[in-house]
């Protein structure tokens, strides 16, 4: 007999608000289907009632966590439409920035997915560990979520102390690979809770359209830092992790190896970070009119934004944008379908979700 | 890999890539928005987003599809006179939930697929991105009501 059991949208498993109906039969789901708009806050039609310094501080309120990666894909579509080149040193910057929200958003990720596996002690490792990042990011901009760093042609804070920002990189490489690294990967709980379980096929992934680590997991090489480079990632070095499982253990593989490479990348932009201007020193911005695309690469995957503008408009005509949440929360249903009903919370937070980026 | 340049010829579209705001765009002409994605499958680019926008003095709606091959961004603008176009969600199941997102909030009918309520809600109006509610515009509640007749 199947029955129907809803989850969420407000639920112990689920960290934020969404629900997904899924088909039982016995334990196993046989279908699924997943509901959103519970954080729908009609953002893009907001951003055109804004100016363009407004528009930026909203837009940085789109998400909690990648709230860096909001306003620099902004600011990239925004200097599109003034032909406003950031300077060198803040283009390092922004690779700075970017990096330490990977950090912190793959080490929170591992916390939640440590916690649900039922290993309430790497849980506290992995929020200990993410609380060095957090530390870095407040002494950088003041702030631990909203950081404010983009404005349109550059940043808005210079990062003096560099070695202090090293000296984190190093200490957080060397914990992930004393502790976090060989438990996930040997451990016989977090084997037996992720290996082989919400499989997505390369052949679905692709169908699917999902980006970031969960296209990675499941044998998919895209990145736009290699592929599409925007800021400074033209001049650094790294590899982009790849698995070929596509389960949650390679989604766990792939974040702790990006977290390796993030830590290699800022070693890099942290030393290579050339002197010079934060900004290209202008106030007063000339849109042209016409739409500019911006993506970038977030912790979650793919970010696009389409900003229009009229000349002589205070605000912008339209701000559109696409989220990596948005992308890959549809897989779920593949992912379900098949698995134990006990490992639906797992899979579900193994794609990383963001419900207020992917409602706006 | 396929070169940008020989796309416009293999679609059958006697234009060149004009390279703008980050983004390489080719007018569609008489090309469906189906046979564009049946074309852009077999290329194995993949669909990122379809973007609306309302022109001003009732110019109507303009949807323009995102495409990435291998990195270069590419986009095909689509003008909706009247507020339909064909749905693609038979051909790439990753425009599901943005044609989903674009009936609801620009009012948009794809034609040949079914909708579920995606960001609206009971007592919202389809149309929400639109700058004045069509005066046919629907309440969200009618979806609601639908999905949960099935």
């Amino acid at each position: 007999m199947s029955y129907k059991i809803p989850m969420g949208p407000y639920h112990p498993a689920l960290e934020e608000p969404y629900k997904l109906d899924m088909i039982c039969e016995g334990e196993t789901v046989t279908d699924a289907k997943l509901h959103i708009g519970f954080n729908f806050r009609g953002i893009e039609h907001l951003a055109e009632t804004r100016n363009h310094i407004q528009v930026i501080a909203l837009m940085e309120r789109v998400c909690g966590i990648c709230s860096n990666i909001h306003t620099l894909t902004l600011c990239q579509a925004m200097e599109g439409l003034t032909g406003l080149t950031p300077p060198p040193r803040a283009k390092y910057i922004r690779v700075v920035m970017a990096e330490l929200e990977r950090l912190h958003s793959h080490v929170l990720w591992a916390g939640i997915a440590a916690k649900l596996m039922g290993f309430k002690t790497m849980f506290m490792t992995c929020f200990e560990l993410r609380e060095k990042v957090m530390d870095v990011l407040q002494a950088i901009s003041g702030n631990r979520v909203n950081y404010s760093m983009n404005r349109i042609g550059g940043v808005n804070r210079d990062i003096d102390d560099t070695q202090a920002v090293l000296k984190m990189v190093e200490a957080l490489e060397a914990e992930m690979l004393r502790t976090v690294i060989p438990i996930f990967t040997t451990s016989t709980t977090a084997r037996s809770r992720c290996a082989g379980i919400g499989t997505l096929t390369h052949e679905k992934a692709l169908s699917c359209g999902v980006v970031g680590p969960v296209a990675r997991a499941s044998g998919v090489g895209q990145d736009l830092r290699r592929a599409a480079p925007y800021a400074a990632y033209e001049e650094m070095e790294f590899n982009t992790p790849v698995e070929q499982d596509g389960d949650v253990r390679a989604r766990l593989m792939v974040r702790a190896l990006e977290i390796m490479e993030s830590c290699s990348i800022l070693r890099q932009a942290l030393t290579k970070m050339p002197s010079g201007e934060l900004h290209a020193g202008v106030d007063k911005f000339n849109f042209i009119t016409g739409t500019a695309t911006s993506r970038v690469e977030a912790p979650r995957g793919e970010v696009m934004y389409s900003v229009s503008w009229k000349e002589g408009s205070r605000n912008p005509a339209r701000v559109h944008v696409r989220t990596p949440t948005f992308a890959n929360m549809p897989a779920i249903r593949w992912m379900v379908i098949g698995q134990r009903l006990a490992d639906t919370p797992l899979i579900q937070a193994s794609i990383d979700p963001c419900y207020s980026c992917t409602d706006r | 890999m396929i070169e940008l340049e020989s796309i416009p010829e293999k679609l059958g579209i006697h234009e060149a890539w004009d390279v703008k705001g980050g983004v390489h765009w080719l007018s569609p002409g008489d090309l469906s928005v189906r046979e564009l994605a049946k074309a852009m499958i077999e290329m194995h680019a993949r669909f990122i987003t379809i973007t609306a926008y309302e022109l001003p003095k009732d110019g109507g709606l303009r949807l323009e599809y995102h495409w990435d091959l291998d990195g270069q961004l590419l986009g095909f603008p689509f003008q909706l006179a009247a507020k339909s176009i064909e749905s693609i969600y038979d051909l790439t199941e990753a425009v599901d939930w943005i044609e989903r997102e674009i009936h609801e909030g620009f009012a948009v009918d794809f034609i040949g697929r079914e909708y579920e309520p995606l960001l609206l809600r009971e007592g919202d109006t389809m149309g929400v991105n639109l700058h004045e509610t069509p005066a046919t515009a629907k309440p969200a509640s009618d979806l609601v009501a639908q999905e949960e007749a099935k």
